[in-house]
């Protein structure tokens, strides 16, 4: 089977390019071991949340962020580039209903009542922006993946450059039918029956103040949020938000339907559960990737390749038992510590680990590079959580990477194609 | 009584179930120190049979006292002595020998036996046997002693260090024991003072001028996310590092190494000694050395020696019991040290009877008759207990902790008996955190819940997650590889990425 790229990876880098590409009118196929980390992460976009002091507004922070990093993969992007990709992702998924861009960060409550600053967020959290100061009450459904009281002990002590927030809890009691240990998903599920939204919304009429935002656990439905949303907003009379929390995360479960549906529209396709079990290159060109599912390995050629399998969260990079470190499907050179030798790991968890930046290095076309700095393959890029130099986790700057990378491999390979 | 190790814990039971007014005092919490950082093997004897011939023996009738008394904390396993390539398999005669010499029961089976019983274990074994080997969860059985203790009248002090004994001229009267926890200092006096300190009782005994030397052995353990094997295996080979694995709830661990330090509070795990381990372990189970390693400890043996020696390993596994009276010329002193935890009940006993000797009362040990409470039925321990508690009604409460299957109700419940902030005090209650997510899941709904149940301000609470955080670290960072790292940098993404910890007032 032939198409012009293959992107390997369903995460957001992968989706990304997939889709980007498939917009241009390319022959595209997604081909992916599972779901990628949208399914373990909320769908906000941070582009750069930590510099590592917070960052008011990505847009100009970059700049002296990538002087700072030069190793960083925001540091391969222009920033114009970045900012198109934010705005494209906005227009492009209006089921999320996005909102923000690169100008001014929100800064939205964590689960446990931290600050987190993002940039594009789905427009059922933006209610939670606590620049605005004002009255917020959170509560808490019985799931055991969301704590509102302590949440509301921290946010109130947090620090909003003067701004002022209230922050109280509830314990809601909506009924679950007899079901004592219900997931998020199962709560979404309730959601998205009027029934349970109307006892919620009838609990909860007496019990809130004036002028209080209500801040739920991100569990306000899967394929009706927007709707489920809304008619809380409606019932309640008042702004609703939600809050992410432990996975599985239904917000990002939200942006791959989205995403996936997007590039589907586009002529795409996707392939999940078909891990990459090797590559066919020769004359520094990668030829075909083989996967094999089952007992039967099929073999996909393409003009091009996206590698967009994740770090070490997702196994596209690897540590063995002896500390040789690999990316699991092309075995590519990897960058990122000054020595592979030492320790991977310090005492402190907080430390930075030497492990923490290891990946991918690319060219500006972000092509992976060997020690001599030239591209492996002449066709072969790499976006997201692949590339070394990034600690998104602590930067706040996951979706944002994995985004800009997708939406920069994707047009690198638009440029050559023409 | 001083130190709340399983000898200690046994010490107080014994005395208090003689009538004896008791109180426990332990710097930290129970099964904190040696008896907390073990492989969990309750010994047939089987290692010792060849090397330690006396350690056998005391080994074999306590694991078939403790198999009565105490069998709710005990998994039966079984245990298999096994020959590798890398061992001469004529040692297994001696081997045999040794066993029959010392009462340890012992079969030769056959290898396809074995295998069967064991298919994950080197297909390229020479011989087998088996020995009733089993696993002990050390902190049940600790806690089972404390609350017979304490049913008996007894009194435990967690959180109490002893800055110094009392003395009248040449008698020990007591001790002055700091509350770590208030700060508060509180003179107990005593009759008599059991030094159980285990490793750290040279220490203890130097406050009363008698010096008692114990060699801390250090020896390193790896907990690995499955069980490998469901056995106990053991090398058949005289006793050296990286040769036994035990199977204990819901992972494996292999042990161990010994290694003579000067001090039991600085255990260091080095790189070579974790690649030993797993090499070992590789010999025993092919593949064991990429399967998921949960994490690495290591614990301090209180090797007892009357004189100096270089290498721990050739130190008698067998307890010492001092009466500082005769020895010293101390009066109102017992030090009871060396031993395991396999024996620790046999120890407690030579204690509580020398303690008596010097109160000048004669009352027996009822230790080895009467059962621990939950052991009274003699039924041992199944893995599949929390699961088959739950599963008549499987929605029936929320499943905080998953690897380890504890109910937020259980949770709750430790919460409020053990009234505590620190977590880690949790995990040994309830292994809260020991599973393959390594309290990737369950540290944060467990302190939003401590938040509550404990009524925590933001602060105390915080403090309590990310002092657990790092706990956890500290085992898991240096054995980090294979699948295991997925796991390390979900939970990053989890605290660092989605609930921003490292921004938290504390």
């Amino acid at each position: 089977m032939t198409y012009d790229t293959v992107v390997i990876g369903a995460g957001v880098a992968g989706l990304t390019a997939a889709l980007r590409l498939a917009e241009a009118g390319e022959r595209v196929l997604v081909v992916a071991n599972g779901v990628g980390s949208t399914h373990l992460a909320p769908a906000t976009i941070d582009v750069l949340g930590f510099g590592p002091g917070r960052v008011e507004s990505p847009a100009q922070a970059l700049p002296a962020f990538t002087e700072a990093n030069p190793d960083h993969p925001y540091a391969r992007l222009s920033p114009d580039l970045v900012a198109a990709s934010v705005e494209w992702l906005r227009a492009r998924l209006p089921a999320i209903g996005y909102q923000g861009g690169l100008d001014e960060n929100f800064l939205l409550p964590t689960a446990i009542g931290a600050v987190k600053p993002s940039a594009l967020v789905p427009e059922t959290m933006v209610a939670g922006d606590l620049r605005a100061g004002g009255r917020l009450v959170f509560v808490g459904l019985g799931l055991k993946d969301f704590y509102p009281a302590y949440l509301a002990d921290n946010l109130a002590q947090a620090p909003l450059d003067g701004r002022v927030v209230s922050a109280r809890s509830l314990e809601a009691s909506p009924p679950v039918a007899g079901e004592a240990d219900r997931s998020s998903v199962g709560f979404a599920r309730l959601f998205e029956e009027p029934s349970f939204r109307d006892a919620l919304v009838r609990e909860l009429a007496g019990k809130l103040e004036r002028d209080e935002r209500v801040g739920f656990p991100a569990v306000l439905g899967l394929r009706r949020a927007g709707e489920v949303w809304r008619e809380l907003e409606a019932g309640l009379g008042r702004p609703v938000f939600e809050v992410a929390t432990l996975p599985p995360s239904l917000s990002g479960i939200r942006l791959y339907e989205a995403m996936s549906a997007a590039l589907r529209e586009a002529g795409g396709r996707i392939h999940v559960g078909q891990p990459v079990v090797g590559a066919d290159t020769r004359a520094g060109r990668v030829e075909a990737v083989i996967t094999q599912p089952t007992a039967r390995a099929t073999t996909y050629r393409a003009r091009s390749f996206v590698l967009a399998t994740g770090g070490f969260a997702s196994g596209g990079l690897q540590v063995d038992s002896h500390g040789r470190m690999s990316e699991a499907v092309f075995d590519l050179p990897l960058a990122g510590p000054a020595s592979l030798d030492g320790p991977r790991f310090l005492p402190d968890y907080f430390d930075e680990h030497p492990l923490n930046r290891v990946g991918v290095a690319v060219d500006d076309g972000l092509r992976p590079i060997g020690r001599d700095d030239r591209p492996v393959y002449e066709n072969l890029h790499a976006s997201g959580a692949t590339l070394a130099g990034a600690l998104p986790w602590r930067e706040a700057s996951g979706n944002g990477l994995s985004l800009a990378t997708g939406y920069a491999a994707a047009a690198a390979i638009l440029e050559r194609a023409s | 009584m001083i130190g709340g190790g399983s000898t200690g814990a046994g010490v107080a039971r014994d005395a208090a179930m003689r009538g004896l007014r008791t109180v426990l005092v332990e710097r930290r919490d129970l099964a904190d120190g040696t008896t907390g950082r073990f492989h969990g093997l309750l010994h047939s004897g089987g290692r010792y049979a060849v090397k330690d011939p006396e350690a056998a023996k005391e080994c074999i009738v306590e694991n078939l006292i403790l198999r009565r008394t105490a069998s709710d904390c005990i998994e039966d396993t079984g245990g298999l002595f096994v020959c590798t390539p890398w061992d001469d398999p004529a040692f297994g005669d001696e081997f045999v020998k040794g066993c029959r010499a010392t009462g340890v029961p012992v079969e030769e089976i056959a290898v396809a036996e074995a295998l069967r019983r064991e298919p994950r274990l080197n297909p390229e074994i020479s011989r087998a046997f088996t020995v009733p080997d089993a696993a002990v969860d050390p902190w049940k059985l600790v806690w089972g002693c404390a609350r017979s203790a304490q049913e008996h009248g007894a009194e435990i002090l967690l959180y109490h260090r002893v800055l110094a004994l009392e003395h009248d001229g040449q008698k020990v009267t007591g001790a002055l024991v700091r509350n770590e926890m208030t700060g508060e200092d509180l003179r107990i006096h005593a009759d008599v003072v059991v030094n159980a300190a285990g490793a750290w009782a040279g220490q203890i005994a130097e406050l009363a001028g008698c010096r008692v030397n114990v060699l801390p052995g250090k020896g390193i353990m790896i907990a690995m996310n499955h069980r490998l094997v469901n056995t106990v295996i053991n090398r058949c080979k005289m006793p050296a590092d990286g040769d036994i694995i035990v199977p204990i709830r819901t992972v494996c661990v292999i042990g161990t190494t010994d290694t003579r330090v000067a001090d039991p509070d600085e255990l260091e795990v080095t790189q070579a000694e974790i690649g030993e381990m797993l090499d070992e372990g590789e010999k025993l189970v092919p593949g064991f050395r990429e399967s998921r390693a949960l994490r690495v400890w290591a614990g301090a043996r209180p090797l007892f020696s009357l004189e100096e020696v270089a290498d721990t390993r050739e130190v008698s596994r067998s307890h010492a019991l001092l009466d500082h009276r005769e020895r010293d010329g101390v009066e109102g002193l017992v030090t009871i040290t060396g031993g395991k935890t396999t024996t620790f009940r046999l120890m407690a006993e030579a204690a509580v009877d020398a303690a008596c000797d010097q109160l000048g009362v004669e009352r027996p040990s009822r230790t080895a008759e009467e059962a621990l409470a939950g052991s009274d039925d003699g039924r041992f321990y199944l893995l599949g207990s929390r699961l088959r508690a739950r599963e008549p009604v499987p929605q029936s409460d929320e499943i905080i902790c998953e690897c380890e299957l504890i109910t937020r109700e259980r949770l709750e419940e430790a919460m409020r008996r053990r009234r505590t902030a620190n977590l880690d005090d949790i995990r040994r209650t309830l292994r809260l955190g020991m599973g393959p997510c390594q309290g990737g899941f369950c540290t944060y709904r467990a302190t939003g819940i401590l938040h509550a149940v404990e009524r925590l301000d933001h602060r105390a609470a915080n403090d309590s997650l990310l002092a657990f955080l790092q706990e956890r670290w500290k085992g898991v960072h240096p054995v980090l590889h294979g699948d295991q790292v997925r796991q390390a940098r979900l939970d990053d993404w989890i605290f660092q990425g989605l609930l921003g910890v490292q921004h938290l007032p504390t």
